[in-house]
């Protein structure tokens, strides 16, 4: 623990200094840059070392406000790794906005959002817990309106600090229904109680399905999270995104954890929430034009993808599956781990492509891959990871979670109807490949659209951070041996059950044919490249224009774009899609509009405003009236009272 | 681990030698039943050899992923192919859940081909790259439910394990389901071969293309690893059809191989009587055909769940 | 091996995709003749011993519902001059999932009825989709001869659980089936040709602007 709490207090510092020394940038900016990941280091290493020996006892002593168990330690590895990586990038980001508002605040509420994850992940009691909890909300809601003179910063950020006081709230009522009267308030008091069967189980599972899937943009609650993630700075939304939104993923887990197997119900309702956020997400972001956006309604389908491995393992606990229920939350937990580096990955490319480029809109770029190459290849990696393709980290979690899904089918009862799920989820990863080709395709090939030029050498300085997510990426999907094993652990940590990991290990042969698989994969693409550079007189090829079918007048304007890449497809699901279609003369526009919010969020918000302002009759000014209202309640108490009295 | 796979390489090879001849034999059913004498069945050796052969010529706008892109398809296609068990039994790559492997690198040999149809710049090749990703989107889910399906007849987790004596013993007790799959498999052939009623392979005119627009730009070998790589998808395709329909229970690997042979030769006559007995559907209506089939997929899942 | 009339069961539930899936009217037709055929096989499959009863019924109905009716309807389309193409008020796809979810929905509940022991476990649920795609195809395609169809699966759905009850009730079926098609399509055909007579039309849709 002291390592920890030293290395988060290192992070804190350099926070604390960059903010201070504002007036030396070029101090300011190295003791950032170098004390953050000196501190992620050094508090990374406990976790790492308790992951790998699985050294420590599944819950620490009694008694101690933060402590580390598995699972605590697998969140925190990805808070600090991602974080590290995150803040680093962050300097060079930023370092231009420095004639515009003071940086080293956005560089101090990093570090201090930072720190208040890892507190969540690591609280051994409910007070640390909310404590941790409320203070990322108030440092992500401000930098969320970092970039303030926005008003579309100011209205996400208005909606983010709603919508995660709803989430606090929730939570506070579940710990309140979990133990009213507990002393101390650990988290082994509540696993006690839960024991002895005194807790109103449908209330705490309802309030915490509120209360951590808002906060993971669960849909239907995810409609603060695409305005939010586009809002902050990019390196900022990386960290959101990746990270703070599997804060929510975590708090499943841990009452999970403390509550024992779940009933049935709540398995079901899991699996198809996190269904339908899996297929919606994707489709939302589908529409999207506004990059940052579209990376943001990714996560919401990624975190569907881990609620369908929550689900999963939630099911084999309810219906006595134990192979399943370690299959699925270690499938859970892993896709956790691998989102956070392929997403924050992608938004780190993003970030790279606004920072040169100045747009945020797909439409108006292209061409990039000439002028930043090495963030066109980071980037490729990432969407193909997103996508779940091999030999990347994204197809190992998918695999597990497909094959948590089929082995359902090998069962009897209810529970074989599960299979069907894998439907939902190979349609997932569809359109999710037509989204990254749209993506990567419209940012990156083809020729500019746009008028504005990139100075050369413009990815220099953020290209590291993201070749060192792109390399994570590869090595997990390459070797996911070295991640199984304890993924394996902090799911187990869930199930208080250490028995099968000896199993999910023991499949290492399963992992290593995976590692096989791609090793083979990565050499047979070598040997038909060698054989194509043999024969193909590559060297000696002719260069043209590309061929425009006999039409020579090609402008780069013709080329398709994000709107009409994706028409075909948004066509087909109709209103379901969210999409906007507005036809010109010779244009088409598809304008992106959230059903939740658009469709339903703001009616009923119009709705409520109405009722409120016609409420205001009753507000006369009138003594007279007044004393008719106290009269009214009176005698409806007295109806009440007769009425609840009477045999 | 075990012994060097003799015989799965040997099958792999030779079904990977044969798949030029699938789309010979799906042209000339589909010439001989419209009453011409077509193409001969050979003609795609000629004309891989003769691309193979020709220089290439680049667009100026196109990058690295552009050259790249032919060489994952195929590499992909050759892998996939290795997660078969082409005699039934064996295969030369085989773990639980490997069904998800041979989709994921189908989609990561798409995924190369639709972004190195982008890298073009051409509004026609974008349009193909739409509509391939549009079609597949569909093509996806059936795919998987035909998976499921396959997978609660045999309980079986693995291409190799439930190809052969499972299938064979699931037959009496789930032909409804396993008839139903192979249709859902047959209609997803179609649309992954890219064959008439989705997509015409003679088409001339671009715009009605899917398939053959992506790949404009692409020229002497290059094309020709393209051209190999969707005759060895239409193989593998067709070596799942095959399995579902004819699992292969007895001993004799050499005879079964044979039987899967001979039966890949009947999946491609039976494309080419498709092609000839349909019309192409309108582009709008493609998304229809395939859900029809995820319906079809769906209707045997629901058989076997009952 | 599957039963027989497990097969043609399936194949009546394929018929009602069939029915939702296709944009022709000609093909509709075609579906519900074939489906006709089907049901006239099923009384044979299930009480096979060859009784007059049961061969009497099965040609009946394979007179009535894949000959006679189907020749009618490609009259009126014929006659009546009316565009071959459906244009349903909810497209094709989501019909054809909502069919779908109606046969899943009814495979899932029929075990839970209080029914007795049929001769095939695919009776009921197959009945109450036929019921259901019936009711859809009714509701959503606007054209007279495609509501006639709808009209039809919906009865082809009666049929088969009717026909769980053949040896119990004799002739119930028999007279109701062909009694209420009978009734029905003549009257629907009346109704077509009078509807094409007066608006030049076939839309029921249309039909609204006969109010005040």
């Amino acid at each position: 623990m002291i390592m920890i709490a030293g290395g988060l207090g290192i992070i804190l510092l350099s926070g604390i200094l960059a903010l201070a020394l504002e007036r030396y940038p070029r101090t300011a900016d190295s003791i950032f840059r170098w004390g953050v990941p000196a501190g992620c280091l050094a508090a990374i290493w406990p976790a790492v070392s308790l992951l790998v020996t699985g050294a420590l006892p599944s819950r620490p002593t009694a008694g101690e406000v933060f402590g580390l168990d598995a699972l605590s330690a697998w969140f925190t590895v990805m808070v600090l790794g991602v974080g590290a990586v995150t803040a680093v990038y962050g300097v060079r980001y930023l370092e231009r906005e420095r004639s515009k508002r003071r940086v080293g605040t956005a560089h101090l509420l990093l570090s201090i959002l930072i720190v208040a994850i890892t507190g969540v992940v690591t609280a051994e009691r409910v007070v640390a817990f909310l404590a941790s909890w409320e203070l990322m909300a108030i440092a992500a809601f401000l930098l969320i309106i970092f970039e303030r003179e926005h008003a579309e910063a100011r209205r996400a950020g208005l909606i983010y600090l709603v919508v995660t006081h709803v989430s606090t709230i929730a939570l506070i009522g579940m710990f309140a229904a979990w133990g009213p009267g507990l002393p101390g308030g650990g988290f082994q008091e509540l696993a006690i109680a839960a024991v002895n069967h005194r807790v109103p189980v449908a209330l705490v599972l309802g309030l915490g399905l509120i209360g951590f899937g808002v906060k993971a943009g669960v849909v239907p609650a995810h409609f603060w999270l695409p305005g939010a993630h586009a809002a902050a700075p990019s390196h900022v939304s990386a960290f959101l995104s990746g990270v703070m939104i599997k804060t929510g993923i975590y708090g499943l887990l841990r009452v999970l954890s403390l509550l024992g197997p779940p009933p049935a119900w709540w398995a079901w309702t899991i699996l198809l929430l996190g269904l339908a956020s899996a297929v919606l997400g994707v489709l939302w972001a589908l529409a999207q034009h506004d990059i940052k956006r579209l990376l943001a309604y990714h996560s919401v389908e990624n975190i569907g993808i881990i609620l369908l491995g929550i689900g999963l393992g939630t099911l084999g606990q309810a219906y006595h599956h134990p192979a399943l229920a370690l299959l699925g939350f270690t499938g859970a937990v892993l896709h956790t781990l691998n989102h956070s580096l392929f997403k924050s990955l992608l938004f780190l490319g993003a970030g790279a492509v606004v920072h040169a480029t100045g747009t945020r809109e797909i439409d108006r770029l292209g061409g990039l891959a000439r002028l930043m190459p090495r963030t066109a290849w980071a980037f490729l990696i990432g969407s193909a990871a997103i996508v779940g393709l091999p030999p990347l980290n994204g197809f190992v979690s998918e695999w597990m979670i497909f094959r948590g899904l089929f082995e359902t089918g090998g069962t009897t009862g209810v529970l074989r109807t599960a299979s069907a799920a894998a439907c939902g989820l190979a349609l997932t990863g569809a359109l999710a490949l037509a989204c990254f080709t749209k993506l990567h395709g419209v940012l990156f090939l083809g020729t500019p659209r746009h008028t504005a030029t990139v100075a050369p050498g413009a990815e220099q300085g953020l290209i590291n951070p993201q070749l060192a997510l792109a390399a994570a990426c590869i090595l997990i999907g390459v070797l996911p041996i070295l991640v199984i094993p304890a993924a394996a652990q902090a799911a187990s940590a869930v199930l208080h059950d250490s028995g099968g990991i000896g199993e999910v290990v023991a499949g290492a042969s399963v992992t290593s044919a995976i590692s096989v698989a791609a090793l083979a994969l990565l050499a047979l693409i070598a040997i038909v490249w060698r054989l194509r550079a043999r024969v193909a007189y590559v060297d000696r090829a002719a260069l043209g224009p590309t061929w425009g079918c006999a039409f020579s007048q090609v402008t780069s304007r013709m080329q398709y774009t994000a709107s009409s890449y994706a028409g075909n497809l948004l066509m087909v699901f109709g209103p379901l899609a969210g999409t906007h279609r507005v036809v010109g003369p010779g244009t088409l526009h598809v304008h992106a509009a959230d059903p939740v919010l658009d469709r339903l969020g703001r009616p009923v918000w119009s709705w409520v405003q109405g009722a409120a302002s016609n409420m205001r009759r009753l507000q006369t000014g009138r003594i007279f009236w007044y004393l008719l209202y106290v009269i009214f309640a009176l005698v409806g108490f007295l109806l009440y009272l007769w009425f609840v009295t009477a045999p | 681990m075990i012994a060097f796979p003799v015989f799965p390489i040997f099958t792999l090879l030779i079904v990977l030698g044969l798949a030029p001849v699938l789309p010979g034999i799906a042209n000339r059913t589909k010439s001989a039943l419209t009453g011409r004498r077509g193409a001969p069945v050979l003609q795609l050796y000629s004309d891989l050899g003769k691309l193979w052969r020709k220089g290439v010529v680049y667009s100026r706008t196109t990058t690295v992923l552009f050259r790249l892109a032919p060489v994952v398809l195929l590499a992909t296609s050759l892998l996939a192919g290795g997660l078969l068990p082409l005699d039934g039994r064996v295969a030369l790559l085989s773990f639980p859940g490997d069904l998800v492997a041979f989709a994921g690198l189908l989609g990561l040999g798409r995924f190369f081909l639709v972004l190195a149809a982008m890298d073009t710049g051409s509004s026609f090749e974008g349009m193909g790259a739409s509509r391939e990703v549009t079609f597949a989107s569909f093509a996806e889910p059936a795919l998987f439910l035909c998976f499921t399906v396959l997978v609660l007849a045999t309980g079986q987790l693995q291409l190799a394990g439930m190809f052969g004596v499972p299938l064979a013993a699931a037959w009496p007790v789930a032909a409804p389901s396993l008839v139903l799959a192979a249709a859902g498999l047959f209609i997803v052939t179609l649309a992954e071969t890219c064959r008439v009623p989705v997509d015409d392979p003679l088409t001339h005119l671009e715009l009605t293309m899917i398939h053959e627009v992506m790949i404009l730009d692409h020229s002497g070998p290059d094309l020709a690893l393209i051209l190999y790589a969707s005759s060895v998808k239409m193989a593998l395709f067709g070596s799942l059809i095959v399995g579902v329909l004819a699992p292969r229970a007895h001993e004799q690997r050499v005879l079964a191989f044979g039987e899967l042979i001979l039966g890949l030769g009947l999946v491609a006559i039976a494309i080419g009587v498709v092609e000839s007995i349909m019309a192409r559907l309108r582009m709008n209506r493609v998304p229809h055909l395939l859900v029809a089939a995820s319906a079809l997929a769906g209707l045997a899942l629901i058989l076997l769940l009952r | 091996m599957q039963p027989v009339h497990d097969l043609l069961l399936l194949l009546v539930v394929l018929t009602n995709f069939w029915v939702l899936g296709t944009t022709r009217l000609s093909a509709t037709i075609r579906a519900t003749a074939i489906q006709g055929m089907l049901l006239a096989g099923l009384p044979i499959a299930l009480y096979p011993g060859l009784s007059l009863h049961i061969v009497g019924l099965a040609v009946g109905t394979f007179a009535v519902k894949a000959i006679f009716l189907p020749f009618l309807l490609s009259r009126a389309i014929r006659e009546a001059a009316v565009r071959r193409e459906i244009e349903p008020l909810i497209g094709f796809t989501p019909s054809m999932l909502l069919g779908a979810l109606a046969v899943a929905l009814a495979f899932s509940i029929a075990p839970q009825l209080p029914l007795p022991e049929m001769r095939s476990y695919m009776l009921v649920p197959v009945s109450l989709s036929t019921v259901v795609i019936g009711l859809l195809v009714l509701t959503t395609r606007s054209k007279a001869v495609t509501q006639v169809v709808g009209y039809l699966i919906l009865e082809n759905g009666i049929y088969v659980f009717g026909l769980s009850l053949v040896e119990r009730v004799p002739f119930l079926v028999e007279i109701g089936v062909l009694l209420d098609v009978f009734v029905g399509v003549f009257i629907m055909g009346i109704v077509v040709f009078h509807i094409n007579r007066e608006f030049d039309s076939l839309d029921s849709a249309r039909l609204t602007e006969l109010r005040d």
